[in-house]
């Protein structure tokens, strides 16, 4: 789940990969609050996943998005 | 495809204007907390242009109407149409003001209030004058002082909005004509009419009889829930005219869509597969003027050579209502002031 989520930063939003490892904040893989908008535009529009940009936002880390998502049942 | 409307609106004329004063990111550096860093990230915008004290909108549209009617070669207009979302005063409407300042005496002259999709509001007005044979040509104003509308201290939006003018000659044209407008798409939705607003000021709040605080005459915009809409409804509404006027999205030699945020310009380009080189773009140095920003875009582009007779031109804006809207044209042969 974590490749994919990772996979879907790098190919889509640009982010450098060798920045995006779990304990990774929003920050660290620079990340504004619009790209996170276009994440959870994505993540609904290619997986089906609801997910808020909100919800994205508060997550802690990549780690925590990543649980957020298997929780909301992804299969990517 | 939608069968051709058999008396388009054809432009053949186009002028812009800016005003000469110039805030950059450094100087807004100074009263708020950003940087240029930021700014440019997140808008794209290192400068923009705002009108002097004491300056309206009505001054920036005779500019640019002027300079339309210069370009078009001709001063016979039957009706006068300006967008804006500034008018110079809450009453009356300002274009009837400008139309007396450029001239044209008693003709026809209105507003029209579709915040930043006001130009492709306009161009439907000014279509269907000519359609109906109200008029055999317009001229359409879109103008827009949106610096008055903005909260020095709100970061979020003094960062973006900014001051200009554009405007087009259109006339009664031939089908096929290139110039031709499109057939057009329009939209909105009132549900979201409170993501883009000034609230206070008009008669929901002077019903009231209580004076509004100091915020509610500010623009005010929900920046993440904006950029989400703008992104569906520019990109379909985008696939809707390019469709209606029986072109791909590959034949389209160049995309003028609202200048709002250089982010959500490139992601709509990246939906419809448009490649940076077919973008036309200017927020840069103009930011974003409100209804003026795709007949300033326009003008400037056709000045600079980056737009040139026989281009294949997609349209589309996003805005405050909420409002939207996308048409196409063949560029046609002018000078552009």
């Amino acid at each position: 789940m974590f490749e994919q989520f990772k996979n879907l930063l790098v190919n889509k939003l640009k982010v450098s990969p060798d920045l995006i490892t779990p304990e990774a904040t929003r920050e660290d893989i620079e990340l504004d609050s619009l790209a996170v908008v276009e994440l959870s535009i994505m993540l609904e529009a290619e997986f089906g996943l609801q997910v808020t940009d909100d919800e994205l936002l508060e997550a802690e880390n990549v780690g925590a998005m990543v649980a957020l998502l298997e929780e909301r049942g992804a299969k990517i | 495809m939608t069968s051709p409307v058999p008396r388009p609106a054809v432009i053949c004329g186009i002028g812009s204007y800016v005003p000469p004063d110039v805030v950059t990111n450094e100087d807004l550096t100074r009263r708020l907390d950003t940087s240029d860093q930021w700014i440019r990230s997140r808008t794209g915008i290192a400068t923009r242009h705002v009108v002097a004290p004491g300056t309206a909108t009505s001054d920036l549209a005779v500019e640019a109407g002027q300079r339309a009617l210069k370009s078009a070669g001709c001063t016979d207009i039957d009706a006068v149409v300006l967008a804006t979302t500034t008018p110079d005063q809450p009453c009356p409407a300002t274009a009837p003001d400008v139309t007396a300042r450029l001239g044209l005496g008693g003709t026809a002259a209105f507003d029209v209030a579709a915040v930043c999709s006001g130009f492709l509001y306009g161009l439907a007005a000014a279509s269907g004058l000519i359609a109906a044979a109200t008029a055999e040509r317009v001229l359409l104003i879109a103008a827009d002082a949106f610096t008055t509308l903005i909260d020095p201290q709100d970061r979020s939006t003094a960062v973006i909005f900014a001051d200009g003018a554009g405007a087009v000659v259109l006339r009664a044209g031939q089908v096929g004509e290139a110039g031709a407008v499109g057939p057009l798409v329009l939209g909105s939705d009132g549900e979201l009419s409170h993501l883009i607003e000034v609230p206070a000021g008009g008669s929901r709040q002077r019903s009231t009889g209580r004076a509004a605080p100091p915020q509610e005459h500010y623009f005010r915009m929900s920046g993440r829930d904006t950029y989400r809409h703008a992104v569906e409804h520019m990109t379909a509404a985008s696939r809707s005219a390019v469709e209606r006027a029986g072109w791909q999205l590959a034949n389209v030699d160049r995309f003028a869509a609202h200048q709002a945020n250089a982010r959500i310009l490139s992601a709509v380009a990246d939906r419809l597969d448009i490649e940076p080189e077919r973008c036309l773009s200017n927020i840069e140095h103009v930011g974003n003027t409100g209804g003026a920003s795709i007949p300033l875009l326009l003008a400037q582009a056709a000045q600079e050579g980056r737009l040139a007779a026989g281009h294949r031109v997609l349209l589309t804006a996003f805005g405050g209502g909420l409002a939207w809207g996308a048409t196409t044209l063949r560029w046609p042969q002018l000078t552009a002031f």
